[in-house]
C-alpha cells in the first residue's frame, strides 16, 4: 500500500497537484497508533530521500519526517544540511528527539559557512539544545558578527546559568554592537526567574541595570529586579 | 531582485541598534533644538510648533509602516490621517508600494521627507521612529514583532499575530521584556459582534456555556510552478523564514482569497481562513465568552457523518464549537431562565476605533484593547483547530508549558524551522 501512496513523488515539483501526494497525508496519520506502519513509512521516507527525486519533493519528505521521523532518519538528513534542501532538513532534525540530530546540528553549526552555518546554529537553538552551549559559546566570538549574533540568539533560547554563563564575557568584549547579546541575557534571566532561580537571575538584571546601559536595557533590567523582588515576596 | 532604495545605516541581524534605545529620539532632538535657539536665530515652522487641532511636532507619534498591500494601505491611512502622529516612512519588499505609499505620505505633509525601506531592518534601526505597524504576510509577524521591540518600537500587528503556537510566547515575553505597547489588529473583535457582546455581557443569558464559530479552510501546501516575475520585488526577503519557493503571483497576491490564489490560503504563510477570518471570529468568540485571558485546555475532533466540526473546552467551562453542524456563527448557548450581575464591556480608549486605541495607549503606556497576549490567545485557538484537523484527532492542551499532552506529534507541530538566515 506504501509503495502505491509513494509512486507519486517520484515525478513530484512545482505544478504537480499536491493532491497526489494524498496517501502519504493519510499514512502519516494513520501511523500515530501503528508502531509497525510508522517504521515502515519512515522507511520509505528515507529511501525517497536517498533517491533521485526533485527539490520540491525532498522538501517534502522532510516535512513528513518532521512529523514521523526518528534516530532512523538522521544520517540521511544530515546530508543536506549543506545542500539547497537544508532549511527542510533542518526543521526536520530540530524536531527529532534523542542527541543524533543534536550532533548533526552543532557539527553543521561548527563546520558549515554562511547562512548555512546560521540556519544550523538557529536549529541548535530552536531545539533548546544544552549539550549545544559550549559549541555556542565559542561561535560568540566567531569573526563574522553575523555569526556571533545568531549564537548569541540561540543562547538566549537554550537559557539557564551555562548560557548565561557563555554570554557574559561577550558583553565586556570587543566595541560591536551588543543589542543581541543584552537580549539573549535577558532571556536567560526570564528563564532562571522561571525555574526559581532568583538570585541568578537578579545577577544578570543586575549587570544590566548600571548607566553604562542604553535606557531600553537599563528600564528592561529594572522591571527584571522588581520581579525578582515579587518572586523573592512570594 | 531590488536593492534597498535608502541607505540609513547598514542593516544588523536584528537593527538593534544603540540609538534604537539609548539615543536621542526625536523629542530629545527637538528639545535640544529648542535650548539652542535661545543662543542661536532658529526658524520653526508653524507645522513644528502645532495648532488648535494638531499637536507640537515633539508631542505627535513619529511613525513608519512595514508591508503595504491590501491591510498594510488600509492601517497606514489610519495613522496618516491623525494629526498626533507624523508618518515618516515604509518598508515594502516590492518597488512600486514603497513608491506609491511615498507619493501618498509626501502628499499629505507637503514635503519629500518620507524615506522608503527595502529591509525592515533598516526602518526598525531609525531612532526618531516611536511605534511602526506591520501589515506583511503572517509568516514575517513574529520576527518583525520581536525586532521592534527590541529597538525600543511600539507595535501595531495585523492579525493573525502569529503563524505558529511557539511565535506567540516570545511576542509577548518581548513586549514585556522593553515594555512595549503591541496591539493586535483585529478591528472586528469589538466593532463587529456587538449584538452579541451586549446581552452576554449585560447578564441577560445567564451562565454562558457555547459559542459557535463557523469559519475555513485549512491551509493549503503551495506547490505553484514559477512564473517570469513581472512586478520589482525581493523574492528571498518576501520569503524571509519560510522556505523557499518558485516565484508566482498567487503564492504572493496579498488579495482576500483563501482558496488558493493568495499566501494567505498557503500552509507557508498563513494558517488559511482558519487563522485569517479566524482571528476575527474567534476573537469575537472569546471575547462575547470573556475568555480572553485563558487558552483552551482541550480540542475535541470529530468526524461525523454531518463533516468534521471541534469542541474546544476551557478550565472555565465555557465551550467553543467550530462549525459544528446546524449551528450558525456565533450561535450561542446561554442559560436559559437565569440572569447574572452585568459587567461593564471594555471599550477602545482614545478616539479613531483600534488605531485610536493604540495611538492612545502609546501615549499612556496603557494596554490597549487587543493587547498582544489577547490576539495571541485567540491565534492559539485558530492554531489548535488547525492542528487537530491536520491530525484528524482530540489533543489536550497545557497552556502553561505551551505543550501537548502525550501527543509528540502534535508538539513537534508547535513551530517550525525557519529558512537561514532568519531565527526568532
Amino acid at each position: 500500500m506504501l509503495d502505491q501512496a509513494f509512486e507519486p513523488l517520484k515525478k513530484y515539483d512545482y505544478g504537480t497537484p499536491i493532491s497526489e501526494l494524498q496517501g502519504i497525508e493519510d499514512a502519516v496519520v494513520a501511523a500515530h497508533d501503528d508502531a509497525a506502519l510508522r517504521q515502515d513509512l519512515e522507511q520509505h521516507l528515507i529511501a525517497s530521500l536517498e533517491s533521485d527525486i526533485s527539490r520540491d519533493a525532498k522538501d517534502y519528505v522532510c516535512r513528513k519526517l518532521a512529523q514521523v521521523g526518528s534516530p532512523a532518519a538522521v544520517p540521511t538528513l544530515s546530508k543536506l544540511v549543506s545542500t539547497e534542501n537544508a532549511h527542510l532538513a533542518r526543521h526536520a532534525l530540530e524536531r527529532i528527539p534523542g542527541p543524533e540530530a543534536a550532533a548533526v546540528l552543532t557539527t553543521a553549526a561548527v563546520e558549515l559557512t554562511g547562512k548555512l552555518k546560521i540556519g544550523a546554529i538557529a536549529s541548535v537553538g530552536a531545539r533548546g539544545e544544552a549539550s549545544g552551549v559550549a559549541t555556542l559559546a565559542g561561535l560568540l566570538k566567531d569573526g563574522d558578527p553575523a555569526v556571533a549574533r545568531s549564537a548569541a540568539m540561540s543562547l538566549g533560547l537554550i537559557g539557564g546559568v551555562e548560557a548565561a554563563a557563555a554570554l557574559q564575557p561577550a558583553l565586556q568584549a570587543g566595541s560591536g554592537d551588543k543589542s543581541l547579546v543584552i537580549d539573549a541575557l535577558l532571556e536567560c534571566a526570564e528563564s532562571l526567574l522561571r525555574s526559581g532561580q532568583t538570585a541568578e537571575a537578579k545577577a544578570i538584571y543586575a549587570s544590566l541595570a548600571g548607566d553604562q546601559q542604553p535606557r531600553l536595557v537599563r528600564l528592561a533590567a529594572t522591571r527584571g529586579l522588581l520581579a525578582c523582588g515579587a518572586q523573592a515576596e512570594a | 531582485m531590488t536593492q534597498p532604495s535608502k541607505g540609513h545605516s547598514s542593516p544588523t541581524t536584528d537593527a538593534k541598534a544603540a540609538g534604537g534605545n539609548g539615543g536621542a529620539n526625536r523629542r530629545q532632538f527637538l528639545k535640544a533644538a529648542g535650548a539652542a535657539a535661545i543662543s542661536t536665530p532658529l526658524i520653526i515652522t508653524s507645522s513644528a510648533l502645532g495648532s488648535a487641532d494638531r499637536p507640537a511636532a515633539s508631542d505627535r507619534i513619529v511613525m513608519g509602516g512595514i508591508g503595504i498591500g491590501n491591510m498594510g494601505r488600509g492601517d497606514q491611512g489610519a495613522f496618516l490621517g491623525r494629526n498626533d502622529v507624523q508618518y515618516v516612512a515604509v518598508s515594502d519588499v516590492r518597488e512600486g508600494r514603497r513608491e506609491e505609499s511615498k507619493t501618498r505620505i509626501d502628499g499629505r505633509y507637503q514635503n519629500k521627507d518620507c524615506q522608503t525601506y527595502n529591509d525592515f531592518r533598516e526602518l526598525l534601526a531609525r531612532p526618531d521612529i516611536d511605534a511602526v505597524h506591520v501589515a506583511t504576510p503572517d509568516h514575517w509577524h513574529a520576527l518583525i514583532v520581536i525586532a521592534a521591540c527590541r529597538n525600543g518600537k511600539d507595535v501595531y500587528c495585523q492579525k493573525p499575530e502569529t503563524l505558529t503556537l511557539r511565535e506567540g510566547p516570545m511576542m509577548i515575553a518581548a513586549a514585556r521584556r522593553y515594555g512595549r505597547v503591541v496591539s493586535g489588529g483585529s478591528q472586528r473583535v469589538l466593532g463587529d459582534y456587538r449584538s452579541t457582546v451586549d446581552p452576554v455581557w449585560a447578564g441577560e443569558l445567564g451562565t454562558l456555556r457555547s459559542i459557535n464559530v463557523n469559519v475555513g479552510p485549512l491551509p493549503q501546501l503551495c506547490n505553484l510552478p514559477e512564473e517570469e516575475m513581472v512586478e520589482k520585488i525581493d523574492w528571498n526577503m518576501w520569503l524571509g523564514p519560510a522556505p523557499w519557493g518558485p516565484y508566482n503571483s498567487k503564492r504572493c497576491s496579498g488579495s482576500y482569497s483563501i482558496n488558493g490564489a493568495s499566501w494567505r490560503s498557503f500552509f507557508d504563510y498563513s494558517g488559511g481562513g482558519m487563522t485569517d477570518w479566524g482571528a476575527h471570529h474567534f476573537g469575537g468568540a472569546t471575547f462575547i465568552c470573556d475568555v480572553r485571558g485563558l487558552q483552551p485546555i482541550s480540542v475535541d475532533y470529530n468526524d461525523t457523518a454531518e463533516g468534521k466540526w471541534l469542541e474546544y473546552h476551557y478550565p472555565n467551562g465555557v465551550t467553543i464549537t467550530h462549525n459544528k453542524p446546524h449551528t450558525g456563527n456565533m450561535q450561542v448557548t446561554g442559560t436559559p431562565g437565569e440572569k447574572i450581575a452585568p459587567k461593564p464591556v471594555p471599550m477602545y480608549k482614545g478616539w479613531g476605533g483600534i488605531y485610536g486605541d493604540f495611538i492612545e495607549c502609546v501615549k499612556t503606556r496603557e494596554t490597549p484593547f487587543r493587547d498582544i497576549e489577547r490576539a495571541v490567545n485567540t491565534c492559539v485557538v485558530c492554531h489548535l483547530g488547525n492542528i487537530a484537523y491536520r491530525l484528524r484527532r482530540s489533543l489536550k492542551w497545557d497552556a502553561v508549558a505551551q505543550q501537548f499532552i502525550g501527543d509528540d506529534e502534535a508538539n513537534r507541530m508547535v513551530d517550525r524551522g525557519r529558512r537561514e538566515p532568519w531565527q526568532l
